[in-house]
């Protein structure tokens, strides 16, 4: 019987040879392809600059693009490579197989996992089945935004046309109840099967704004919106809300609801299509957090870039009054996080795009994973931008409990939950 | 002497804490665990701030000068939040207010307040608006000893309720209604002017996906100071000359009532001594009231709440014992009818009766229900709103009452079914509103920051409703149904820079108040903000409702700065 030993360890079964190979396979393709256009168009070490920006033409957002015509220069580094959790395999080898699109694109059968390892460029519902594939990425069975930033904050940076900033400090928890891969109960708590993540999110700073808590519920059920509890410190009391206008500003940034980890919509409300596959240049392996900058603009100054192997996958909404009439997002082959995200108007017009940097991070065992790094979204049309400091500790352990009203009543201005 | 070392140790802890969470580096002193802890475990906030308002109204009756300063508040209120441990948090804050005195305010208390028996009216300390007490504003421990058992001890806040700008059921908590205007919530928002008091609060999570939480919390009172268990606000206008009234805030006075010249308040709460004889001044009764503040024994307050969520309803049911009367729900409780010169006086009908009375608060108790809910569409059409409601069932509530029409020509006058002038009645009231938020895409520079409204309908309904029934300080009836109406607006523009907000309350009896503002939050610096206030009221009766303060129309500039 074969095994398959990693750091000496015998991990996998047979049975899950076959599946470890197929997401092991893109990842091979993955780096052949990035080792193929190191070769043939960037090599490790290259600059980009006004003076060849046309080697990446098509890699990155137009705006970005524009700013290295501009002058901005970037270097391309070494692609990293991801080793998929094997719990998250295990469960994607045993539930998968049950896993079908319903008439209106809702998921049948699924229990943990990854949707649809298997995957058929010529299938025509893949752009569906890749939409599934990001939402049920591999995220922990919960994490604390900022957790892995120094100080256990997200920092988010609002970014006026003028260079003028302004700085706030959140701390945000995600548990997913429903698909546990690590911590028991696996692969679900009990009673929670319904919901597909509670968030918990507190404003800290400024003081005005700190203690403002939000409770979201993010349900199975297609038809069901997300419950939104908003805890006011200036009245001391919970407020309802409704989370049904998706395409309101969470101003001074320039995310909306969906905006959120690049797309936060519920996957039954559009429609997608797969544009093939590409290569973009991104960070996954960020060195510095949060990156050096200008005080007043976004653009990174200590960090390279790499060619990374993504699925372009086009989202259009079934409401045809919603704000992105066209979302692109570009899906990691390997580990199906966006790298970028381009948005447009009613109008047709470039409206935003959106880069997110990925950095390494530890579990508790001492096993190396991925997390989100600094994000970076821009409005091309008003000028101004955000971003956001927002690395992840993983597997913490958060009961249910916390995710409760009492939790938000409890919390301080400027205090914390744990 | 036991309150003294309370004064040192509060105010030696706070200068430590402030020091320390300033440059931890000096904790080291003590070791470099407690350096460590320092940086770590000890976070420093607050904010610093001045309030200036003058005083808009056309010919206003407060000021005869060109000074026409209402206001001139100056607040700094450092913060600290510390990790103790895993399962406890302290947070403690300090809140320091200087507010002068305004001497227009204190020469026309002195003109016009009246005591029976005659005696010099005592003027308005200096420091009558200021707060700088070293006892902590807010103190408390947050202690976790399971993950579902929640406690919270020490000098803290505990409101419960859903609505917004007035308050229903969030009446745990005094409030200090002396510097604030009425119905002015973005002037000073409900957790400005909420006095905190020492106790205890439990939440229990018993099943947290629903959330399923038992809540109790009790608050002795006898160990917060006696004038705040109860609301704080400017004492009744005397009306010895119906001229100047005193008190920036104070409600118009009742002036309707007058017998011979002289204020006839008192006889909305008891006859004279002759009232079959009496002649003239003889059948005055001039009020002489006090104060009576709750002891520290009957000061307590308890209560308990469950809620819960059905798919997307979430409701609680609790009950509150002891709980804090607003200032508009006080009574007069009469307490003996005497006379101003000898007693023969009075019993033959030649001299003014004086009638004692005490302004009291009542330990009504409230059976409470809240309950929120989304409607996301209605017959296919976006609705996008979520629906709140308070309701809150006072048994036994008191109200004074008096005979209407009066005797001796009064509009009102004595009830003398009623010695003490009160009356018990049944109360309901509630409160159902709805938030919803709205893009209005040519009102703004981004098309996709919504505005926020909401829209609450108040109602308070007396069961058994008798004739004569108002409140302590007017002879203005109270109808069996009393219908109040809020509408508020708020959104950002130019990425939330400026930011204003509108809240409005109406009543269909012809009482209005406006409360405009506009904050200017600048681009470079989030810990700064600027906002120009507006508090307008109106009402075609100025002795009831809003239009009590139909005179006080201002406009306040606000400065703050977080750290």
């Amino acid at each position: 019987m074969m095994k398959l030993r990693v750091n000496g360890q015998a991990l996998l079964k047979p049975t899950a040879v076959t599946l470890s190979i197929i997401l092991y396979g893109w990842l091979l393709l993955g780096f052949a392809s990035v080792a193929a256009a190191a070769e043939a168009d960037l090599k490790v070490g290259e600059t980009i600059g006004p003076q060849n920006w046309q080697k990446i033409q098509g890699m990155v957002g137009e705006n970005l693009l524009s700013r290295i015509k501009a002058g901005y220069t970037i270097q391309i580094k070494a692609s990293k490579v991801y080793q998929p959790l094997k719990e998250y395999v295990e469960a994607t080898e045993k539930y998968s197989g049950k896993v079908s699109l319903g008439a209106n694109g809702e998921l049948l059968n699924y229990v943990a996992g990854q949707p649809f390892p298997k995957l058929d460029p010529n299938d025509p519902q893949i752009g569906q089945k890749l939409a599934w594939n990001f939402f049920y990425r591999w995220l922990g069975d919960d994490y604390k935004t900022g957790g892995a930033v120094k100080g256990g904050k997200i920092l988010r940076f609002a970014i006026e046309k003028d260079g003028s900033e302004r700085r706030a400090d959140v701390v945000s928890y995600f548990l997913f109840p429903s698909t546990r891969y690590t911590l028991n109960p696996k692969p679900a708590i009990p009673g929670y099967e319904h919901i597909d993540y509670i968030q918990l999110r507190i404003d800290s700073y400024p003081r005005d704004a700190s203690g403002t808590t939000t409770l979201e519920i993010r349900y199975k059920d297609p038809a069901r919106a997300d419950d939104l509890h908003i805890y006011l410190p200036s009245i001391r009391r919970i407020r309802r809300a409704t989370t049904t206008q998706r395409c309101q500003t969470l101003a001074p940034s320039e995310f909306n609801l969906d905006d959120i980890n690049s797309f936060n919509g519920k996957i039954t409300d559009f429609n997608y299509k797969y544009l093939g596959d590409k290569k973009i240049l991104a960070n996954i392996s960020q060195e510095h957090l949060p990156f050096a900058r200008k005080p007043g603009d976004y653009l990174p100054l200590d960090e390279k870039w790499e060619v990374v192997d993504t699925f372009v996958l086009e989202i259009t909404p079934k409401d045809p009054n919603y704000c992105y009439p066209r979302k692109l997002l570009h899906l990691n082959k390997a580990t199906f996080d966006t790298h970028w995200t381009l948005m447009w108007d009613k109008k047709g017009e470039y409206w935003k795009e959106q880069f997110g940097f990925f950095t390494p991070v530890k579990l508790a065992d001492g096993r190396e994973v991925w997390s989100v790094g600094d994000v970076v979204i821009v409005n091309v049309q008003n000028g101004r931008s955000t971003i956001v400091t927002a690395t992840r500790a993983y597997n913490q352990g958060y009961p249910a409990s916390m995710f409760s009203l009492a939790t938000l009543q409890s919390i301080m201005r400027g205090g914390s939950i744990e | 002497m036991v309150k003294n070392c309370h004064k040192i140790f509060f105010s030696t802890a706070g200068v430590v804490l402030m020091v320390l969470s300033s440059t931890p580096a000096w904790a080291g002193i003590l070791g470099d665990d407690w350096e460590k802890f320092f940086k770590e475990k000890v976070s420093f906030g607050g904010f610093v701030e001045n309030t200036s308002g003058v005083s808009v109204g056309a010919g206003s009756h407060f000021f005869n000068t060109s000074n026409r300063f209402v206001m001139n508040r100056f607040i700094i209120q450092p913060e600290f939040n510390v990790d103790m441990a895993e399962w406890a948090k302290l947070f403690i804050s300090w809140r320091f207010v200087a507010e002068p005195r305004y001497s227009m305010e204190t020469k026309s208390r002195e003109a016009t307040v009246t005591y029976f028996p005659t005696q010099p009216v005592k003027p308005l300390i200096v420091t009558y608006y200021s707060e700088y007490s070293p006892v902590p504003w807010e103190a408390v421990l947050d202690v976790s000893p399971t993950d579902r058992l929640k406690l919270r001890i020490g000098r803290q806040f505990i409101s419960w309720g859903e609505t917004d700008g007035f308050r229903l059921l969030d009446v745990i908590n005094p409030q200090n209604l002396r510097f604030s205007p009425p119905a002015a919530p973005n002037l000073f928002n409900l957790d400005e002017s909420r006095l905190p008091s020492w106790g205890l609060r439990m939440l229990y999570t018993v099943r947290p996906v629903s959330n399923t939480i038992l809540e109790f919390f009790a608050l002795p009172g006898s160990l917060d100071f006696p004038d705040e268990r109860v609301d704080l606000f400017m004492g009744a206008n005397d009306t010895g000359d119906r001229k100047v009234r005193y008190g920036r805030w104070s409600a118009h006075p009742e002036t309707r009532l007058t017998l011979g010249g002289r204020n006839a308040f008192g006889n909305l709460f008891a006859n004279p001594l002759n009232p079959g004889a009496c002649v003239g001044l003889g059948c005055l009764v001039i009020p002489s009231t006090t104060r009576q503040l709750p002891g520290a024994g009957e000061s307590w307050k308890v209560g308990a709440r469950v809620t819960h969520s059905i798919g997307k309803l979430n409701f609680g049911l609790g009950y509150i014992w002891g709980f804090n009367p607003q200032a508009t729900d006080m009574v007069f409780k009469v307490t003996s009818v005497g006379c101003s010169a000898a007693l023969i006086a009075c019993q033959l009908g030649g001299a003014p009766s004086v009638v004692n009375m005490k302004l009291v608060n009542d330990r009504t108790n409230i059976f409470a229900g809240h309950f929120n809910y989304t409607v996301d569409q209605i017959a296919s059409l976006p609705v996008n709103t979520a629906i709140r409601g308070e309701i809150a069932l006072y048994p036994s509530e008191p109200y004074n009452i008096s005979q209407y029409p009066g005797q001796f020509g009064l509009m009102a006058s004595a009830n003398p079914k009623y010695p003490e002038a009160i009356v018990e009645k049944n109360t309901l009231r509630y409160m159902l509103g709805f938030d919803r938020s709205t893009l209005i895409p040519f009102l703004q520079d981004d098309p996709w920051r919504p505005f926020r409204m909401s829209f609450q309908i108040f109602q308070r309904v007396i069961f058994d409703h008798e004739n004569g029934i108002h409140p302590f300080s007017s002879a203005q009836k109270i109808n069996k149904f009393t219908t109040n109406f809020t509408f508020r607006v708020s959104t950002g523009y130019l990425g939330d820079t400026i930011l204003p907000d509108v809240f409005v309350s109406y009543d269909p009896a012809g009482y209005w108040s406006a409360n405009p503002a506009v904050t200017y939050a600048p681009p470079w610096n989030e810990k700064i903000s600027l906002s120009l206030i507006g508090a307008f009221y109106g009402g075609h009766n100025k002795f009831a409702n809003l239009g009590l303060f139909s005179e006080k129309d201002s406009i306040f500039l606000k400065m703050r700065y977080q750290f």
